[in-house]
């Protein structure tokens, strides 16, 4: 029987490579499927990537109160109408919950940063001494600012790891002075490099300063954020105090509904999935119809194959072939094509995941190449199928009166 | 010992409505070591009963037994056993694999009995060899000529050791030379104690066989023997 296979194995082998134009024109079809079933199955590890680092960096024990949800579906003068985040939350929430472990207000707003001759615009955020623990990004060189320059305002910054590559090089930042919209402020801490945030922009580029600064400098109006970080395992509980701690702030009635809005990383969860979905449903259908074409690309140079071959059918069957023999002769040769087809697939995904990891975190990993040959296997048994029934039940008569 | 016993054989197609007897109650006995010649016009049968003692064709009606088995009780897969272990067919226009060497050509039927490589490579070279090929192994068949070609294919005929050798019309596609010496391996394998059923319309390629079955409208009209030369 394993005998039987290799020698159906090498004739077929033998048949492609005596028909090398057609066995490649019909490869193409499913070397293009191959391509594309690895190419989305590695698109979408790397989207899952991607988008794992962001939401670390987010934090999943982090609530985020503002006046707009994430991905509400609000019109925007109803979220205007809101009223504003106000500071004075930030200590009646730390008095009132016992969840919240850190309450950090953000303001955050475009400026111009400058030093010397360099100048680059960047976001600043204004906000208190809580705000490290709400991040998940450390402090690499120098300290984070205290709670007293927090209450006096003072003039001193924490910057990104780009801010501090652009003006500083290699040189140390700590204890120097850069302008910020032209005032002076002092460098003392500079946070680690975290790349790009869902791949879209980068962090790194930007400046923290103490919220009293912020306010006194650049107007208190703007619009303000809580970053309320609770402990992981309580993060059900610890939204349903915030939120009832906030509609008490906020003196609200029981029939009233919530004027404010408390996002966590799940909202990206969900919105992310449903993307993921999105493009996984529309790639898988593309690749299915990719592989269909393919498919009946190398069934239809079968049924040529077998019709070319009617004769040989007949010699086969006549010096003693079993219809069996036979259908897995033609079976081979079409799971060979499929076969070597979705190897040369496999080796384009593969060199093409390369060059695309280069902006993309793109690997092709093994349980996907695995699947994509046997996903090619599977096509050829299909695509083979009625070609091979066809040519096994032939008549021994016919087929060798064939001309 | 009798190899080959047909009772009361009928073939029956129905062509439009009408029906056909191509065989129409054949009864015939072939021995063991016999040389045989089918003889008829075309459209007589010849081609049905040579279909149908080759085990390629079964009969619509009869009893065939071939070394006491019953052919016409048997499914597909036990039909193209027999053929490969029992019978060797040599046709008129040779039929071999034009992409394969004469040897992988021989080693056909010892693939499908499921012969090891090593073991079918020494087979199908000494058949070769036997009928005077031993230079012409790997050659394809387009770098063959015609009798070299039927000598291929009487090689492989040979290589299961059959019990029958079917030769259909087997110099009709040669010149005279060609052909004379396709038939001379035919008599010395006749010699060698094979049994051979020549289907033939030529009566100088009849002589050569020892018994003559005349058949015309699907019945047997002669069935002589012819003396020793």
């Amino acid at each position: 029987m394993i005998l039987l296979f290799l020698e159906n194995f090498l004739i077929s082998l033998s048949s492609i490579f005596a028909n090398k134009t057609r066995s490649i024109l019909t490869a193409l079809g499913i070397i293009i499927g191959v391509v594309s079933v690895t190419m989305m199955g590695t698109l979408i590890s790397g989207l899952d990537k991607t988008f794992e680092s962001s939401m670390s960096w987010l934090g999943k024990d982090i609530l985020y109160i503002s006046r707009y949800e994430w991905f509400g579906d609000m019109e925007w003068w109803e979220v205007r109408n809101r009223p504003r985040i106000r500071s004075e939350y930030v200590d009646k929430i730390k008095e009132r919950s016992k969840y919240a472990l850190a309450v950090a207000p953000v303001m955050q707003r475009g400026a111009s940063l400058s030093m010397d001759e360099k100048e680059t615009r960047t976001e600043i955020f204004g906000t208190n001494n809580d705000y490290m623990e709400t991040i998940t990004t450390n402090i690499v060189q120098g300290r984070f600012f205290s709670k007293n320059e927090d209450r006096s305002g003072a003039r001193v910054t924490v910057i990104g790891d780009g801010i501090k590559e652009a003006f500083f090089g290699e040189n140390d930042p700590i204890g120097k002075y850069i302008k910020i919209d032209n005032v002076k402020f002092r460098v003392i801490g500079v946070l680690e490099k975290q790349g790009k945030f869902l791949g879209l922009f980068s962090v790194d580029k930007q400046a923290i300063l103490p919220i009293g600064a912020y306010n006194r400098i650049f107007s208190k109006r703007g619009w303000m954020r809580l970053s309320i970080k609770i402990p992981e395992n309580k993060i059900e509980e610890g939204l349903d105090e915030i939120s009832s701690v906030m509609r008490h702030l906020r003196g609200l009635k029981p029939n009233q509904k919530n004027d404010f809005a408390i996002n966590q990383t799940k909202a990206f969860e969900k919105n992310y999935n449903t993307l993921k979905l999105a493009i996984g449903g529309t790639g898988t259908f593309i690749t299915l119809l990719s592989l269909i074409v393919g498919g009946i690309g190398v069934m239809n140079i079968m049924f040529v194959s077998v019709k070319e071959r009617t004769k040989e059918i007949g010699v086969r069957k006549a010096i003693g072939a079993t219809k069996g023999m036979i259908l897995g002769q033609f079976l081979m040769e079409a799971v060979s094509i499929c076969l070597i087809a979705g190897l040369m697939g496999l080796s384009i995904s593969y060199v093409l995941s390369i060059l695309l990891n280069k902006i993309f975190p793109s690997t092709l990993d093994l349980g996907l190449a695995i699947f994509s040959i046997l996903i090619s296997i599977i096509v050829g048994v299909v695509s083979g199928a009625i070609p091979s029934y066809q040519a096994a039940n032939l008549d021994p008569i016919d087929s060798l009166r064939y001309e | 010992m009798i190899l080959i016993e047909l009772k009361s054989i009928y073939k029956i197609y129905n062509v439009g409505g009408e029906e056909v007897r191509a065989l129409d109650g054949i009864d015939l006995d072939i021995k063991e070591n016999e040389y045989l010649a089918i003889m008829g016009p075309s459209g007589s049968g010849k081609s049905t009963l040579m279909n149908m003692i080759g085990c390629l064709d079964t009969p619509s009606s009869g009893i065939y037994q071939f070394e006491g088995e019953m052919v016409q009780e048997m499914d597909d897969d036990q039909l193209a056993s027999i053929r490969n272990r029992k019978i060797g067919f040599v046709f008129q226009t040779f039929n071999l694999l034009p992409k394969a060497t004469a040897q992988q050509n021989v080693e056909i039927p010892l693939i499908y009995g499921n012969i090891r490589k090593a073991e079918r490579v020494k087979v199908a070279a000494k058949v070769l060899e036997d009928v005077g090929l031993a230079d012409r192994m790997h050659h394809k068949p387009n770098e063959l000529s015609g009798g070299q070609r039927q000598r291929v294919a009487i090689a492989r005929a040979l290589v299961n050791r059959p019990s029958i050798i079917l030769a259909d019309e087997p110099t009709g596609n040669l010149d005279s030379k060609s052909g004379h010496e396709i038939m001379k391996i035919l008599d010395q394998l006749y010699q060698d104690g094979n049994t051979i059923i020549l289907v033939t319309h030529e009566d100088d390629i009849a002589q050569h066989a020892r018994r003559i079955i005349r058949l015309l409208d699907g019945k047997i009209i002669e069935d002589s023997a012819i003396k020793e030369k």
